[in-house]
């Protein structure tokens, strides 16, 4: 405690000195902390807009579907095991989906599209349909029509209560054709998504299809929060494996994966040479302290002060220091990452462009992931305690009449 | 003289000096070379784009651009043709059909762009021929052959000789299809675009689209960049409805990426500079205090303020010059090394196809650069100097001798 209050005034007796120490810590975490929230918030977008509101964080098939994906590989659905799965606390709701590939044509023109079979009723909590809608409405599950994403719909330059002509392959190679009237269009937020896919009631689906009672997968409604693989292997271990194959999104979606973490690995590489170049700066700082205050601790030392008191001194002083720069900086980039957080950063113009051909929504907003914080604060606190490996070696080595013969 | 001593006085604290210079030159090494590496990334994908797809510049019915409906060709093709052929700025063109369709095999169907292209001409303006992995490119000869990326290969469970139907609407709207046998696979950089593309030769296109003319798209490859606006400029007076594009048109976001980039990069390197600078104001204003007395002796023997001013503006520029060019050097060196044998970022391979850019990068600095980034070292020494000459002159002289 003594040695505490010692380094806290040692701090003090030359203010600059300490400030401008404490403002380069400070700006280090302050453009950490803001940087690699806006990347991470960018990542948790990009993986909600295209997992979360789509694809689930984990969805059951028949064994093999992943790999080939065609409507051959269906499933009966089977209500037992959509109880057996809710029955889970981490899991709201299982959606069943048959999703299935189609020519989708109008007088003029035609695209390839995705048809996905929903029940309406389960999928508030996912899709967001009513949410979505920019047009018309959302379709009961008995209804004979379908609802189109806003970039398709515009291709088509199709409106509510216009017809859409579906060509297709069913199940077991059966010819699926059907006319249909547009209920609604919504407006999703993947632009991929968003230009390619129908959506089609199920039980319509599965008679377009040919494939009564069937899906393709059960889509599981959980938090990202939720650990997703420890659920995954838990629930594995209770399901059919010869049957069932139970995929967590980062299976599905290597490609998502990897393309964050290179971006990622980008962000930290920058960061790096930031820390790298803080840490000479801190460096310097204690090593000026060190030299300047040798006649000082040769002093302490004679007088009776054991060196390794000293040492811990220096190193409360340091960490000291790191303390209020860290501190510093995580308040003065809370306010900044707040505010992109409630009002994520809209790209314009072109930028929202290229964005949007990656198959991303062109906003950025922070992270507030408290992990961020966490990680930088503790960056910045060990590399101050390695530095005071430094005036360690001088104070053990230092001899005190030598010293104080200034 | 004021030059020489400030030199001499960095060297006075040798360690304090080389921390300070060795993190100007750590930091402007690093920060350089990750700048090259985005630069020769972003570089890599605007050439990719430019040879794979785009080319220079492209011709296309205005009306075809807006909804690429295969119905809107190019009406007058043998005039642009012989206009093009007789430019000498032109390397070489090619002519395609583009339809929206489906691609089914006994897996399922897939949506696909079908170009329709000479199987002679395309290899001349694009490199798609070269990236065969298994089969070979379109040959001139046979009945409906096809030429298909991995990636939809593998989706659709389909190898060379396999025959698949392309789906799609004709020229009077009716739904028609035709069976290809598979000639060719091919993988570019960007997996998405191996997923979205099928090749089959424009005339079984014409064919099925019951039409003689099925051109959409003419695509010219120029001499060099130079050529391109003059080029652009003669062919839209001759062609007025013709939508004739160069590169940066057809696809805005290639020109605008560079932009983008070139600002986040000076965004970087400002943050980085401004991060060295701590490290510089601290020790030179250590440097200062600790030379109280004799800067207060300086004073009293008739050195005048500007004069202290200027020489503790030296020795941080010093410091700065110790280090700006030594880091500048390295960063060259490692440039211009790795440029000659690439950066192998194979293990993120996948993640860095999925936007189109080749695993392998070649990192690349506009000499500009270097340059910019002197002046902004030098801009950045004379900042850091400010506050511990300011401090320095502050002193009063003889106080400043009594100090011990």
């Amino acid at each position: 405690m003594m040695l505490l209050k010692l380094a806290y005034r040692n701090l003090w007796r030359n203010k600059r000195r300490t400030y401008i120490t404490i403002a380069s810590v400070l700006f280090a975490v302050f453009f950490a902390v803001i940087l690699r929230s806006m990347q991470l918030g960018v990542y948790e977008l990009m993986i909600e807009n295209v997992v979360g509101y789509y694809s689930g964080y984990v969805q059951v098939h028949k064994k093999g579907y992943w790999d080939e994906q065609t409507i051959d590989n269906v499933i009966y659905y089977s209500d037992s095991l959509s109880v057996e799965i809710e029955s889970r606390g981490e899991v709201q709701h299982v959606l069943p989906r048959l999703e299935g590939f189609v020519l989708a044509a109008t007088q003029e023109l035609t695209k390839g599209s995705i048809v996905n079979g929903i029940d309406p009723t389960k999928e508030g909590g996912m899709l967001q349909l009513q949410e979505k809608l920019s047009d018309g409405k959302v379709f009961e599950l008995n209804d004979r029509s379908v609802m189109l994403g806003e970039g398709l719909a515009e291709y088509f330059r199709l409106s509510t209560g216009d017809t859409i002509v579906m060509l297709g392959q069913g199940y077991h190679g059966i010819s699926a054709r059907g006319k249909y009237p547009v209920a609604g269009i919504v407006k999703l937020n993947s632009p991929l998504l968003n230009d390619n896919l129908i959506f089609m009631p199920l039980p319509e689906a599965q008679w377009f299809y040919g494939a009564e009672g069937m899906v393709t997968s059960y889509v599981l409604d959980m938090n990202y929060n939720d650990n997703v693989p420890k659920f995954t292997r838990s629930l594995e271990a209770q399901m059919d494996t010869s049957k069932y194959e139970l995929m967590a999104w980062q299976e599905m979606m290597p490609e998502l994966v990897q393309a964050i973490q290179a971006d990622s690995a980008g962000g930290q590489i920058m960061l790096f040479i930031l820390y790298m170049v803080i840490t000479f700066g801190m460096f310097g700082t204690v090593l000026m302290m060190t030299a300047e205050r040798h006649y000082e601790f040769g002093v302490l030392i004679s007088i009776g002060m054991k060196r390794w008191q000293l040492a811990i001194t220096v190193l409360y002083e340091t960490i000291m220091i790191s303390l209020i720069g860290v501190a510093s900086g995580l308040i003065a980039a809370l306010p900044i990452v707040l505010y992109f957080h409630n009002n994520p950063l809209d790209l314009g113009g072109r930028t929202a462009e290229t964005v949007e051909d990656y198959g991303f929504e062109a906003v950025m907003p922070a992270s507030l992931d408290p992990s961020i914080s966490i990680t930088h604060a503790t960056i910045i606190l060990v590399i101050s305690i390695i530095i005071t490996i430094y005036p360690m070696i001088v104070l053990s080595r230092l001899k005190p009449v030598k010293a104080m013969h200034v | 003289m004021l030059l020489k001593i400030a030199w001499r006085n960095i060297w006075r604290k040798k360690l304090r000096s080389a921390v300070v210079i060795t993190s100007i030159v750590l930091g402007i090494w690093a920060g350089l070379f990750v700048i090259a590496l985005s630069a020769g990334v972003n570089q890599q994908r605007k050439v990719s784009v430019i040879e794979n797809s785009i080319s220079h510049v492209q011709y296309h019915d205005p009306k075809f651009l807006e909804d690429r409906n295969a119905k809107w060709v190019i009406e007058d093709i043998d005039e642009v043709r012989s206009s093009i052929e007789t430019d000498t700025t032109v390397l070489n063109y090619t002519m395609r059909g583009l339809v929206n369709g489906m691609a089914s095999s006994a897996r399922g169907g897939n949506g696909v762009i079908i170009n329709g292209v000479d199987p002679e001409m395309e290899p001349n303006v694009t490199t798609i021929d070269d990236h065969v992995v298994e089969g070979t490119w379109l040959p001139p000869e046979g009945r409906y052959p096809v030429y298909l990326g991995q990636a939809l290969a593998e989706k659709m469970n389909v190898h060379v000789r396999s025959k698949i139907v392309l789906t799609f609407q004709d020229r009077n709207s009716e739904i028609v299809a035709g069976a290809f046998r598979v000639a060719g696979i091919f993988k570019t950089v960007s997996k998405k675009y191996d997923e979205m593309n099928v090749f089959v030769r424009l005339d079984d296109l014409e064919h099925l689209l019951h039409t003689e003319n099925g051109v959409n798209e003419v695509a010219v490859l120029l001499e060099n960049f130079e050529v391109i606006p003059p080029f652009v400029e003669r062919q839209r007076s001759k062609f007025e409805e013709l939508e004739i594009e160069p590169w940066n048109e057809i696809s805005p976001e290639l020109g605008y990426v560079d932009e983008m980039m070139e600002i986040f990069l000076y965004l970087f390197l400002g943050i980085l500079l401004a991060a060295l600078s701590f490290g510089i104001v601290n020790t030179m204003l250590m440097a200062v205090l600790e030379r109280k007395r004799e800067l207060g002796m300086l004073m009293s023997v008739g050195m005048n303020k500007a004069r202290i001013f200027a020489m503790i503006t030296f020795e941080t520029i010093a410091i700065a010059i110790a280090g700006g060019p030594l880091g500048i050097v390295l960063a060259w060196l490692t440039i211009v090394y790795f440029q000659s044998v690439g950066l192998d970022l194979s293990f993120y391979a996948q993640g860095l196809e999925e936007f189109g850019i080749d695993p392998i990068v070649y990192p690349y600095l506009d000499v500009q650069y270097y340059w910019t980034l002197a002046l902004m070292v030098i801009v950045m020494a004379i900042l850091a100097s400010i506050y511990p000459a300011r401090k320095a002159l502050k002193m009063n002289p003889a106080e400043a001798v009594r100090a011990i």
